[in-house]
Parts: C-alpha cells; structure tokens; sequence
C-alpha cells in the first residue's frame, strides 16, 4: 500500500536519509526505532509530502511522489497523499481557536466537504473511542496533554485514512498519559488501522508493531519482525542501541 | 495674504516629475457649459477674505465671495466655492479643480510663469501695529533702533510678504518670529508676547475692532496688488475677468464690497487708475459702457468687533464641530476595513506567496511606510489627473489612507502570521487542506487574535491622521477647528471642544478592543 522505494534527503551536503526502501501492506503496523538523528522524524514528513526528498520515489497507491513533486504545482496530488495517509505529530498541534469538536469536524468539512450534522456525527463516535467524548467543548488549552494528543488522533481518524504516520506521538508526555495513548493505538492495530510509527516505547515495538525498523544515520540498518529485531539483533548499531535502552 | 517665498518640498519633488502639460482646455467654455465658475480659496486664511459665517459656520462669507459671487454675474454664471489648502491653489488650478484663485494671491513675477493673472482687485500695503500702550514701539524707525535694553520682537505670518520685509527691514535688531495663523500674531501683541506685528492691511482693517488693545503706527508700506489667477493660456477667461474688474471699479460695485468689510482705503484709487488704462489693452467694451454708479453702502457692513467667548463658542460651533467630526469617522471607517484586507493580502503574500511576487509587494510596503501619506494624497489628487486619472477628492482621501496604513498593517499581520507555529500549518496540510485552505481557516484566525492590539491601535492613530486630508480640500474635523479659530479667535474653547470629540471618538474604539480580546485572547493561548 505504501511502498518507498530508495529514499534520498539532504540538507545541503548534509545527507539525512541514505536511500531508504520499505514496503507497507494494508493492515501492517510498521515501527520505527533507533537512536536520535537518524532520520525517522525526516522519513514519515517525507511521506506525507510534509518534506521535499532529493531521491527515489514514494508510491502511496496509485499515486506517487517524485523528487519532482512541487508543493506548489503538484499541490492537488499532495492533498490527495495526506487525505490517504494521516499524521499524528510529537507536539499534537491541535488548533487552538477551536473545540474539541471543531479541531475534528473541521477537515471532514473543510475537505471532505460533509455536512456539519454527518461530521459531528463521525466526530462523536471517535470522541468516544478515545474518551474525551465529555470534552467536547472544551478548548485545547484546557486539556492535558495526553487528551490533546487523543483528540489529535480522533482528528486523523476522522478522515478514515488508509494509514497513519505517528512522530513519536508519546515523547512530550509522561508515562501514564503515554501509556493511555499507546493502549490507545495498540486498539486501532488490533482494529487493523494501517500504522508507521515512529517511537522510543520498545513495549508497543516489541509487542504491537507487525515489522520493527532500525534507523540509523540514515539507513534503515536492520529490519524484520519484533521477535527478530528484538531477540535476535544482527547490526552492531541495533545491538548497541538496544543495550543502551536496556540500562534505562 | 500670504506668499510661500519658496514652494513647498512636495510641489518642488512632484513639479520634477510632472511634464509640462500644453492640452489646453477653454475655462470659460467650461464655464459657460456647466453654468459654474468653480473659484478657489481656504477659509483657514480667515477675515476679511473667506471665512465661515458667524451664525451659519458652514457657509463661507468675505470681500472675496462677495467679489466672485459678483464676477460671475457679469460672466452670467454661478460662482461656487471650492475649498482647498491655500499654498496647493496653483495645483488645483493646474489640475483643473478650480477656474480661478480669488484668495489673496499677490502678483508675483513666479506666480505669473506658472499662471495667468488678472489686472488687481485689490491693493494691499503693510501695516505695522503695535500695542496701544507701549510707547517702545512707535514707529517703523523704532524697530531699527533696537529701542530699549532688549531686542523687539515682531510677530509676522510665516512665510508671507511680510515676513521677508521684517527680515530685510530690521531683521538684524529684532527677532522676527513666524506664526502661521495670519490672527496670531495680532493675539500675541494684545498679550505682550510680541511688541509688534506687521499684517496686510485688509486684516488689520477688519480685526482692528477685536483687538482694541492695538493701534495702528504710521501709514502702511510696501504697496502690492491681489490678482485673480487662471491657467496660463486661458486668455479669453482673463479677458473676461479682466474686463469685470473694470467694469466693477468703474461702477463703484468694488468700492461697495470693500467698504462692506471696512477695508476700503485711500490706496483703491490706484484702482481706477489701472482700470482706466484697460483700453490700451483692448478693453473698449468696459472702459467705455455707460455705467450707472450703485449707491453705496447698500449692504450691512461685515464687522469683527466682538469676540465670542466660553459657553457661547461651545453653543454656537458645536453643531459645525461635531458635523466635522462626522467626516472624521466617515474617512476612518471607509478607510481602514480597507486597508486591514490590502495587507492582510500582502503579509500572506509576502510569506506564503509564489517568490516572484515577494520583491514587489515588500517594495510597496517600504515604499508606502517610507514616505509621507500628505505625499501620497498630493499624489493621486494632484498628478493622476496628468495621466487621465480623475480621482474626486473624498475617494482620493479614502484611497490614499486605505493604500497607506495598507502598508503598515501588512508588517502587523506579518508578524501575528510569523508568530502562528509552523506546525499549525502542518497540521493543517497533513488534513488534505490546501494551502489557501489551511491559511483562510487555521493560520489567518489565529494571528487575527494576536494582531487586535496593533491593529486597534493604527486604528486610532489613523483616526488623527485623517486630518492630513486637508490638503486635498476635505474639510474634517481638525481643519474646521483651524477654519473657526482663524476667524473668531476663540482657539482655546474650540481646541478643547475638538479635543474632547477626537477623545469621544477614539476612546469608545479602546474599550471595544479591549472586550474583543478579552473574548479572543483567553482562547488563543494553547
């Protein structure tokens, strides 16, 4: 469904991806994990069109992202890409001029040009899947983190996406609201909600991810099921890091 | 009246960049068309010239609407008052706004290269009064003297003919001190500010009755002559003109209008002098109808001999105040809805727009925050019209504001829009949104919020800025109030009315502001 193929990005001489290849069926959840600055965060916003790449080719579907791809004059196949892959970032980004209820019915009318009661009506039912169905009214200020990033995820769901990019959604949170947010995605995995997810929880790594990917310096340098990524690290960067996490 | 020794710095920028203009157009077929002599003159020069009537302040009276309501019967014709600042006169007449100056205009050698002028209506000398009780000041010799232990001080009309004669006269043993309202000066030597003043003698004529406290010292100097001037080549509007100057002074009508103000004199023979000579120049016509003299004075004679003071100021000029103050708010509320849409456009094109267009639109905004909106008025109201364009003076003011503060609100929303996190509009694209989508419902909202102060602010300071629009004739509030003050004196109760109106205008606008963020400003924070 998601298929990179050869992935190049750089900043000036700067290279941050390496020619990066991964493959994503339908009902996958793929994880990302590896040490800081290894250009996972650059990976999923070069999906979603978020980052222009310098190499290779991104096919989501049919449709397909090139080195080419202007933000400007390829604007239409951009927001087709992101009305087919949803992104849920580290600092949530909720709109902070509207409600709950606005921040989620906002692009199922915006874009998807529905109407006000059909949007509510969506909105609603995933307010109550993640449990801010009370909140509805309440501005984004008002919320902890944990129910930002919530509501945040109830917004990228509402636009029934084939897939969802998660920056690591947990890291600007503590554990218990962490732990609330990953119970959370582990139920749209079991649901077989199509999922690239970027995060330092080796627990939803280990035990929701269907694939782990290892980046580093720009390489996706080992990558397979959990149970081998985990139990049995082949790379040297994977073992270390793995290590490094253990003693945490 | 007065006489700018040197044009101002906007005539002399725009004068560079204006081609000679040869299209000529025939006034007086204009005229004759529209049935209008449209004649130009500020009522701010005050008595006895044009200046508001005392019981109706917004109707204009003085010799010189007598003098062209006159005219313009010979001319068979309507004459209409067309207000305007006096030393931009030469541009409303090149522009053709007007038909003619009738406001004070000496005959000057500069003007006459610029302009056509008539034979005189009036001849005009200096005057030099003093107070009545101080014996220091007692003759034009006595200036020169440096009389007593400290140096005389002689008020004067900035820039006028005057001025220039007090300085080559005896600028090396007094200060000679610049005021710009032509009854200032007469005001400061009743109070003993000043030792002495130097006024044309029409002014010193009229206001002698209000300042009783002044006397007039020896006989007036330096004789000069008030023309009507026209548009150089409008010979047969000048024919006609001159031909109704004759016809008047012959007539005794002039001695009629000029006695009805107290400003007739010995120096009008000079007059009938110059219109007797008329049929050298070809003006048989007027030089030898039979004319019947009018019995003189028909009219009441126009005096300035009280001076109104306190609740009477406020009771009889607060209706023409707050009708002022009703232009004010008209400008301000048409002009800046206006402007907050130009540069909201023109933040978000200087930020999100395509590169191209980033080089021009910062160019707009430097160059209309770098130079001054009385510049840019003069602009579209005094050289548009060279290229075609015609712009009535009140669009002129809208537009011309609107364009200004376009600039600085653009750097306002420039920076609410910088101010809104990069990830607001991430999350906005990452939804399917467009660009234009995403800023039209997630970044623009936002910024809106955090502008409010800013903007309420420019508001209020474009409130007072509307006041610049007197150069391109619109009478508002502040130009009334420099209007009434020049003609009854009563500066302080006037100042304070219009005072408490800007303040009555303006306040209301803070509180409003401070309700709309109060509103706003607790759902913006994240």
């Amino acid at each position: 469904m998601i298929t990179i193929a050869n992935l190049v990005k750089s900043y000036g001489r700067n290279e941050i991806l390496k020619g990066i290849s991964f493959e994503v069926q339908k009902g996958q959840v793929h994880s990302i994990i590896g040490p800081s600055g290894g250009g996972k965060s650059t990976f999923l916003r070069c999906i979603n069109g978020l980052e222009p790449f310098q190499g290779g080719e991104i096919r989501v579907g049919n449709r397909v992202l090139t080195p080419a791809t202007s933000p400007r004059s390829d604007a239409r196949l951009l927001e087709a890409v992101r009305r087919q892959v949803g992104f849920v970032f580290q600092q949530f980004n909720l709109f902070p001029h509207l409600t709950v209820l606005e921040n989620v019915i906002e692009a199922p009318m915006q874009v998807l040009k529905l109407k006000r009661g059909e949007a509510t009506g969506r909105a609603e039912v995933l307010l109550e899947r993640v449990g801010l169905e009370a909140k509805r009214h309440a501005y984004p200020r008002d919320l902890s983190g944990g129910q930002q990033q919530r509501v945040a995820i109830a917004r990228a769901l509402v636009m029934e996406p084939d897939a969802i990019l998660f920056d690591e959604p947990t890291s600007a949170l503590d554990p218990v609201m962490a732990g609330e947010i990953l119970s959370l995605m582990e139920g749209l995995a079991r649901d077989g909600q199509t999922m690239i997810v970027v995060t330092h929880s080796m627990g939803f790594a280990r035990n929701v991810a269907s694939q782990v990917h290892v980046f580093a310096d720009g390489c996706d340098v080992e990558s397979g099921p959990p149970s081998k990524v985990f139990g049995d690290p082949r790379h040297p960067t994977t073992k270390s890091f793995l290590s490094q996490i253990a003693k945490d | 009246m007065r006489q700018r020794l040197c044009s101002s710095l906007v005539g002399c920028i725009l004068a560079g960049l204006i081609l000679p203009c040869t299209a000529s157009a025939d006034a007086l077929a204009d005229m004759r068309k529209t049935g209008r002599m449209l004649w130009g003159g500020d009522q701010e020069g005050g008595g006895p010239y044009v200046f508001p009537v005392e019981n109706n302040p917004s109707q204009v009276t003085g010799f010189e609407v007598d003098l062209a309501n006159r005219i313009a019967e010979y001319l068979k014709v309507k004459a209409e008052f067309t207000q305007g600042q006096w030393d931009k006169m030469p541009d409303m007449l090149r522009t053709r706004k007007i038909h003619a100056i009738i406001n004070g205009y000496e005959f000057t050698r500069e003007r006459t290269e610029i302009m056509d002028a008539t034979i005189p209506y009036y001849v005009y000398a200096l005057q030099l009064m003093g107070r009545g009780d101080n014996p220091r000041i007692d003759s034009w010799a006595s200036l020169r003297k440096g009389a007593g232990s400290a140096r005389a001080k002689i008020g004067v009309l900035n820039g006028s003919v005057a001025e220039a004669y007090a300085r080559t006269y005896c600028g090396q043993r007094c200060d000679v001190v610049a005021y710009d309202g032509n009854t200032d000066t007469m005001r400061e030597v009743e109070t003993g500010k000043l030792d002495a003043t130097i006024e044309d003698t029409p002014i010193a004529s009229f206001y002698a009755p209000r300042f009783r406290a002044l006397r007039r010292i020896e006989n007036p100097v330096q004789r000069g002559y008030y023309v009507i001037y026209v548009g150089k080549g409008e010979t047969a509007l000048l024919r006609a003109l001159n031909e109704a100057i004759v016809l008047m002074v012959r007539n005794g009508d002039i001695e009629r209008i000029y006695r009805k103000y107290g400003i007739w004199d010995e120096q009008q023979a000079e007059l009938a002098d110059i219109a007797g000579k008329g049929r050298f120049y070809g003006y048989f016509r007027a030089t030898d109808a039979r004319i019947e003299r009018n019995r003189m004075p028909t009219e009441e004679s126009v005096k300035a001999d009280t001076r109104k003071h306190g609740w009477q100021v406020v009771r009889d000029y607060s209706g023409i105040l707050i009708q002022s103050a009703g232009m004010t708010v008209v400008l301000s509320c048409l002009s800046f809805p206006l402007a907050i849409l130009v540069g909201l456009m023109i933040a978000v094109g200087r930020l999100y727009g395509r590169s191209w267009l980033r080089l021009p639109l910062t160019g707009y905004v430097e160059f209309l925050r770098g130079t001054p909106v009385m510049l840019q008025l003069y602009f579209i109201f005094f050289f548009l019209p060279e290229i075609g364009v015609k712009v009535p003076a009140f669009w002129t003011a809208i537009l011309g504001l609107a364009i200004n503060y376009s600039a600085y609100e653009s750097e306002i929303y420039r920076a609410g829009l910088q101010a809104i996190p990069k990830g607001q509009m991430e999350a906005a694209l990452s939804l399917g949104m467009s660009r234009v989508l995403a800023l039209r419902r997630i970044v623009v909202p936002q910024a809106v919020r955090i502008v409010i102060p800013p903007v309420v602010n420019d508001f209020i300071a474009l409130f007072k800025d509307t006041s610049v629009c007197s150069v391109v004739t619109i009478v508002e509030l502040t130009k009334r109030f420099s209007v009434l003050s020049m003609s009854t004196q009563a500066t302080v109760e006037l100042m304070g009315m219009t005072a408490v109106l800007y303040l009555m205008m303006s306040y209301p606008m803070s509180i409003v502001s401070r309700r709309i963020e109060k509103r706003l400003g607790l759902e913006s924070q994240a």
